[in-house]
């Protein structure tokens, strides 16, 4: 096969016999209950350097509360593909978590600005669609897969190898597949087990967690398993791919789970005069470092009342819970 | 019989790109901001049925208005869809060729209608600006059929060499160029669209070319405010201002945070198709 250009930059290697050696070595394969405390999924399944992957992002649906828990256990050195991201990547660069972001959009201010300029992060840029598709690729055991973008532009330099298809014999763009260490998604509804329900339009979820070696689900709602096999349709992850199942109410917030709550716009306001006025350390320390969970911080910091303004506020229900 | 009329440049915007909009076709837009605002003015105003999908993997779906705010109000902006997938669904309907037109905005543009949305600046790891990411636009601009890109009319934003190419236009412009990097057959950006402007391309070329100007600018007005020279067709369609039913709508309905059309105001003195200068502020740094 003819490579008629290639991207030379840094990017996390495909190795999808490692992977399979990997999952057949490691994934639990029998029904074990997996819920844990957000502080112990975060212990055992997070390890400094890891690459960390998660669907959505702190204003949608993301993984809020195991991304506040990586910042309170102090990871280090992650590599995290922002794609489709808000101002997570903020937060874990602002906390020293993070020192390598893969880009397909993220929410940019000083935080990333002055890290990148101070040589303590580094950007590698591609596209949410790309960034999908390799995870894509990842979740299919498979080492690369073509795709009909990223060629000619300078988003091409990163990973990107422009080959002749040896179907057609049109150039065409490979990708690599990413298979991250951990997955970090957070669902609507879950079983002990790990059987994960996901409700609305959204990212990458399934390909996500399939991709990855340590997957972390949280979810708003625990379910029966009995519940979960009276609809299997509805089942997006299956346990077998599930290291942790994490019980956190709210556990998108401050962003909106679509259906069940509205984001917290004032914390959002917060958050972002935190980064304008340099303030970032006394954020994470008021909404992070002071409390042990996330149930301690919605206790202490937001209040039952707001709560249940956030959830009152949420009127639409089609699709999700109707 | 004159007229007084105040807008913003970004309600120029919006308004003539809504303008370009059909109900047979389907858009790919992107999911927030200017793009968005203007599919549902033109689906508000006059293609109710115009469908469109975006990123997050919604597929025409029937949001209430105002426009709902930037992922923040996700149930909202996916409203009473006809489907409900991911990412990367949307991206595969696209490499299908079934989405007609993306809709997206972009910080800089060169004459081949390539455009930047990364960082502008010396060097990738020195920026000056750090802007979010290529997001969605690169594959949107690679795959739908055409590209309509809204941009204000400024130096700094139409420049000879983007500091970073996030998304394909014609490449180098010669033939073939987007179908040698692995880009399907057939495509490519569209219109231009600004305040003062519209561009299309070059068949030959691809080069970027004035075809539409509004009432109250002259060619060496839009010139100016590029640093490079385009090519003019032999005769410019008039871009009407916006009138005032759209911004009725605009305002009103669409936008009433004023959130995606602020921008400069521009005050012209209308006379039949015919507009003057009133005053125009200049541009906000940064905007």
């Amino acid at each position: 096969m003819t490579v008629l250009a290639e991207g030379t930059g840094t990017f996390l290697q495909p190795d999808p016999d490692a992977h399979r050696r990997y999952i057949r070595d490691n994934k639990e394969k029998g029904l074990v209950s997996k819920v844990m405390s957000e502080a112990e999924a975060v212990k055992r399944f997070v390890d400094d350097g890891d690459y960390v992957a998660y669907d959505c992002n702190l204003w949608v649906r993301g993984p809020a509360a195991l991304m506040r828990e990586i910042v309170r256990q102090k990871k280090r050195e992650l590599w995290i593909a922002a794609k489709f991201t808000a101002h997570d990547a903020t937060m874990l660069v602002a906390a020293g978590c993070v020192n390598r972001i893969d880009v397909g959009w993220m929410e940019v201010g000083r935080v990333i600005t002055e890290a990148q300029a101070a040589g303590d992060v580094q950007l590698f840029e591609w596209s949410n669609g790309a960034m999908t598709y390799r995870l894509l690729a990842g979740s299919l055991g498979v080492p690369f897969l073509p795709l009909r973008y990223l060629g000619g532009t300078d988003v091409f330099k990163t990973g990107t190898k422009l080959i002749e298809d040896p179907y057609t014999g049109n150039p065409i763009n490979v990708v690599p597949a990413l298979n991250p260490d951990v997955a970090l998604v957070h669902v609507n509804q879950c079983d002990e087990y790990g059987n994960a329900r996901i409700f609305g339009a959204g990212l990458q979820p399934v390909e996500t967690a399939m991709a990855a070696k340590k997957v972390i689900i949280s979810t708003e709602e625990i379910v029966s398993t009995d519940e979960i096999r009276k609809d299997p349709q509805k089942t997006r992850i299956p346990y077998y791919a599930v290291d942790a199942v994490v019980h956190v109410p709210f556990g998108g917030y401050p962003g909106t789970v679509p259906g069940l709550y509205k984001a917290h716009l004032e914390h959002l306001m917060e958050s972002g005069a935190a980064q304008m006025q340099g303030k970032m350390d006394e954020y994470l320390d008021k909404w992070v470092h002071s409390v042990s969970s996330n149930e301690e911080m919605l206790e202490k910091h937001v209040g039952q009342e707001k709560l249940a303004v956030l959830k009152a506020e949420e009127t639409i229900k089609e699709g999700y819970y109707e | 019989m004159t007229e007084t009329r105040t807008f913003t440049d970004m309600e120029q915007i919006i308004c003539t790109s809504a303008r370009l909009m059909h109900a047979d076709k389907l858009y790919f837009t992107a999911i927030g901001g200017p793009p968005l605002v203007a599919v549902l003015l033109a689906k508000t105003l006059h293609a109710p049925n115009l469908a469109y999908v975006v990123e997050d993997g919604t597929i025409a779906p029937q949001v209430q208005l105002p426009a709902p705010m930037f992922l923040i109000e996700a149930s909202g902006g996916s409203y009473r869809a006809a489907s409900w997938t991911d990412m990367n669904t949307v991206g595969f309907h696209a490499g299908l060729g079934y989405l007609d037109y993306g809709i997206l905005a972009a910080v800089q543009v060169d004459e081949y209608g390539n455009f930047n949305s990364t960082f502008v600046g010396p060097a990738y790891e020195r920026p000056e600006r750090r802007f979010g990411g290529p997001g969605g636009a690169n594959e949107i601009a690679s795959l739908c059929w055409r590209t309509i890109l809204m941009t204000r009319q400024q130096g700094r934003k139409f420049v000879k060499k983007l500091d970073f190419m996030s998304s394909p236009g014609f490449l180098d412009g010669s033939a073939g160029a987007r179908e040698r990097a692995g880009l399907p057959a057939d495509t490519g950006p569209w219109r231009v669209v600004t305040e003062m402007a519209v561009f299309d391309f070059d068949e030959e070329s691809h080069r970027i070319r004035l075809m539409g100007l509004a009432p109250w600018a002259t060619v060496d007005d839009v010139v100016a405010e590029m640093e490079f020279e385009p090519l003019v067709a032999s005769t410019l369609e008039n871009i009407e201002v916006p009138g005032e039913e759209e911004l009725a709508v605009l305002r009103a309905q669409v936008d009433p945070s004023g959130r995606t059309v602020r921008g400069r105001w521009i005050t012209v003195e209308l006379d039949g198709e015919s507009a003057r200068l009133v005053e125009q502020e200049a541009p906000a740094e940064g905007a």
